[in-house]
C-alpha cells in the first residue's frame, strides 16, 4: 500500500502529458500482449501436470485433457521411476548446495567487503580491482578449467566440488563494499577503536548489525545462483544421486528423447512445475524489497 | 583521513608507540597505518578461495593447454599448437560467429522491449503497472533448465500448440528448429527469459529521475516522447550501457538453452554450436581436455577484450557508475 502511494508521488500526473485517450488503451493492450507471451509457458506446464504422458502429445497444449493426472504424476517425484535417480533426492541437493554455497559467499563477501571498504592496507585497491576483473571473465571459461583440477584433487563427485566454488562471488564482495560504504560510518569505527574494542569484536557488534540488508541481498543472490546452476555441476557429477534439480531433469531431457521409461515426460513437467513454484513464490514475497543494485548481481550467477 | 598520507620517516616506527597517551603525528600516522593494515585478515579467507577456484583453474588450464595428450605417447609439450588448432577451427569460429549474431540481434530488442515498458510504467502511462512489472518479472524466476524444457514442449514440430498456431494462420511449412529459424528461436527464448529483469533494472534507474526536471519539461509545453528521449534516456543512459555490458557477457555463455533444446531437437543443434558447447564437448564428450583448455583460454580472452574495449569507450563517454 504504501509503495502504491509512494508510485503516485513519483509520478507526473498523466493528464499533464496531453496524450489522447487511445495511447493509454494502446500501451495497456501492449502490456497485456507481452503479458500473455511471458506467461504461456507457466499455463502451459501448469495444465500438462495434469496430464498422462499420451494427452502431453495429443491433446491441446493449453487446455485440461482427462485422465486428470495430477496426483498420481506428483507421486512420481518421489520413485526412482527411470533408474536415473529420484527428483527429490535432487530437490533435498540442490537446497543443501544452495545453502552452504550462499552462507559461504556471504560471509567470505561480508568479511572482504568490510576489509575493502573500510581498511586502506598495502596493496588494496590492487587487490580489489583484481577481484572486480574477474567479473569479465565469462563463468564458462573457468568451469572447464576447473574441472580438469578437479580430476587431479579428488573432487569430481565430491559435494565440495560444487560447494565451494559456489562460496567465491565477487559480485558479492563489491556488492557489499560499496554497501559498506554507504551504511558503516568510519566515525562509528573509529569510536569504537578510542575505546579500546578489538577489530573482530567491531566487525561483529558494530558493522555487521548495520550490513544486514546488504548481506541479505549477497545471500539472495548467491542462493540463486547455485539453485540455477546448470554447467558446473553437468561435468562435475556422474553419480545421480550428486545430482542438483537442474542436471536431473537435464538428464531426463536427454533420457526422454532416448527410449527412457514410458513415464518420464510427466516427470519432466510435473518436475519443472514443482521446481518454479518455491522460487516464484519467494520472489513474488521480496520482489518489493529489491533495489537495483541487488538485481544488477545476479547476471553474472 | 589526513594521517593516511604519511612522512616516509614514520615508516618502520610501528608498534613503539602503542599504549602511549598522546602520540606525535608521526606516530599517530605510524599506528593508523599499522591499524589498516589489519584489513589484510579480513580479506584473506576470500582472497585464499579466490585464488584456489578461479585463479588456480585459469593458471591451470593456460598451463594445460601447452601440452598434448596422446593415446600413444602420453603427455608432452606442444607450444601453441592447441591455440593453433582452436583458432584454425571451423567449428569454433562458426560458433563464435552464431553467439554475435545472437547478440546483435537479441540484446538491442530486449532493451527496447524493456525500456519501452519500463517507460510506460515510469510515467503511469500503462494502466495496472504495478501488475504487469510483477508479470513481467516471473520468468526471472525460472531456471534455465526449466525455461528450456517449457520451450522445448511448446515450440516442438510435431505436437507444439506454438507450432499448430503457426499453421492455423497460414504457415504451414514453420518448423522453428530449421536451420533458418533456430537462432530467432534462441533470441526469443533469451528475451523470455530476460527482458522483465531489465526492464526492473530500468524501471528502479528511471525513478531516481527528479520529478521536478520531468514537471518543468512538461509545463513547458515538451510532448511525452520529448521527455522520454530528452530527459529520461540520457539520464539512464550509464545504466543501459552497463546493461549492454552485462548482457554481452550473459551471451558469451550461452550454453543451457541450446544444450537442452538440443536433447529434444538433436537435428537442429549441432555439438558445437556456441563456443562453451564446443569447449564442453570437446572437453568432456571428447576428452580433449588440452584442447578444450585452449578454447576455454580463448574464449576468455575474447570476451575480456571485448569489455576492456567497451568499458574504454564508457570512460571516454561520461564515466559514471
Amino acid at each position: 500500500m504504501q509503495a502504491r502511494l509512494e508510485d503516485q508521488a513519483s509520478t507526473v500526473p498523466i493528464r499533464l502529458y496531453g496524450l489522447r485517450r487511445g495511447t493509454v488503451v494502446v500501451v495497456t493492450g501492449l502490456c497485456v500482449l507481452f503479458s500473455i507471451f511471458t506467461l504461456a509457458p507457466i499455463a502451459w506446464i501448469v495444465i500438462n501436470s495434469t496430464k498422462t504422458q499420451a494427452n502431453i502429445f495429443q491433446s491441446f497444449g493449453f487446455w485440461f485433457a482427462r485422465p486428470f493426472e495430477f496426483f498420481h504424476n506428483f507421486s512420481l517425484l518421489f520413485q526412482d521411476v527411470d533408474g536415473q535417480g529420484t527428483y527429490i533426492q535432487w530437490m533435498g541437493n540442490t537446497a543443501l548446495y544452495a545453502v552452504l554455497g550462499g552462507v559461504g559467499a556471504t560471509i567470505f563477501a561480508a568479511l572482504g567487503g568490510y576489509g575493502f571498504a573500510r581498511f586502506d592496507f598495502r596493496g588494496s585497491k590492487t587487490t580489489f580491482y583484481v577481484v572486480l576483473s574477474a567479473l569479465l571473465v565469462p563463468v564458462t571459461a573457468i568451469t572447464l578449467p576447473l574441472y580438469l583440477v578437479y580430476a587431479k584433487v579428488g573432487l569430481i563427485n565430491s559435494i565440495w566440488g560444487m560447494v565451494l566454488p559456489s562460496m567465491v562471488s565477487p559480485v558479492g564482495v563489491y556488492l557489499m563494499s560499496s554497501f559498506i560504504k554507504v551504511s558503516v560510518p568510519r566515525e562509528l569505527l573509529d569510536a569504537a577503536r578510542v575505546d579500546g574494542a578489538g577489530e573482530i569484536r567491531i566487525f561483529l557488534k558494530m558493522a555487521v548489525p548495520l550490513m544486514v540488508p546488504g548481506l541479505v541481498t549477497v545471500l539472495l543472490i548467491s542462493v540463486v545462483g547455485v539453485w540455477n546452476n546448470y554447467f558446473l555441476p553437468l561435468i562435475i557429477f556422474s553419480k545421480s544421486n550428486l545430482y542438483p534439480i537442474t542436471v536431473g531433469l537435464g538428464n531426463w531431457s536427454n533420457r526422454a528423447q532416448n527410449g527412457g521409461s514410458t513415464q518420464i515426460f510427466p516427470l519432466l513437467v510435473i518436475g519443472g512445475l514443482v521446481t518454479i513454484i518455491p522460487l516464484i513464490a519467494i520472489f513474488l514475497i521480496v520482489q518489493r524489497y529489491w533495489k537495483s543494485g541487488m538485481l544488477l548481481g545476479s547476471v553474472t550467477g | 583521513m589526513t594521517d593516511l598520507a604519511m612522512s616516509p620517516a614514520a615508516i618502520g616506527q610501528e608498534g613503539s608507540t602503542a599504549g602511549r597517551r598522546s602520540p606525535s603525528r608521526k606516530q599517530r600516522g605510524a599506528l593508523v597505518r599499522r591499524r589498516e593494515q589489519k584489513g589484510v585478515w579480513f580479506v584473506l579467507p576470500f582472497l585464499v578461495m579466490f585464488a584456489l577456484f578461479l585463479i588456480t583453474p585459469l593458471g591451470y588450464a593456460m598451463y594445460t593447454s601447452l601440452y598434448t595428450t596422446k593415446l600413444v605417447g602420453g603427455t608432452s609439450f606442444s607450444g601453441f599448437a592447441n591455440y593453433t588448432q582452436t583458432f584454425q577451427s571451423n567449428e569454433f569460429w562458426s560458433g563464435v560467429v552464431r553467439v554475435v549474431a545472437y547478440a546483435a540481434v537479441q540484446i538491442p530488442v530486449m532493451l527496447v522491449i524493456a525500456f519501452f515498458f519500463a517507460t510506460m510504467f515510469d510515467l503511469g502511462i500503462a494502466r495496472f503497472g504495478r501488475l504487469f512489472r510483477t508479470i513481467f518479472f516471473i520468468p526471472f524466476a525460472v531456471p534455465a533448465v526449466v525455461g528450456s524444457v517449457m520451450w522445448s514442449f511448446l515450440l516442438d514440430p510435431a505436437s507444439g500448440p506454438f507450432t499448430q498456431l503457426a499453421h492455423a494462420i497460414g504457415f504451414s511449412q514453420a518448423d522453428y528448429f530449421s536451420s533458418t529459424l533456430i537462432v530467432p528461436t534462441i533470441v526469443v527464448i533469451a528475451i523470455w527469459e530476460w527482458t522483465g529483469y531489465n526492464m526492473m533494472i530500468l524501471y528502479t534507474a528511471l525513478k531516481s529521475v527528479p520529478r521536478e526536471v520531468v514537471e518543468a519539461a512538461v509545463l513547458d509545453g515538451a510532448s511525452v516522447w520529448r521527455v522520454v528521449l530528452r530527459i529520461k534516456l540520457p539520464m539512464v543512459r550509464s545504466v543501459i550501457v552497463m546493461l549492454v555490458f552485462l548482457n554481452v557477457i550473459g551471451a558469451s555463455q550461452l550454453f543451457t538453452e541450446p544444450l537442452i533444446l538440443s536433447y529434444f531437437q538433436p537435428q537442429a543443434i549441432s555439438n558445437y554450436f556456441t563456443p562453451t558447447l564446443y569447449i564442453y564437448n570437446i572437453g568432456i564428450g571428447g576428452q580433449q581436455y588440452n584442447l578444450a583448455a585452449a578454447a576455454a583460454v580463448v574464449l576468455g580472452i575474447l570476451v575480456v577484450a571485448i569489455s576492456v574495449v567497451s568499458l574504454t569507450f564508457r570512460r571516454r563517454g561520461e564515466g559514471l557508475l
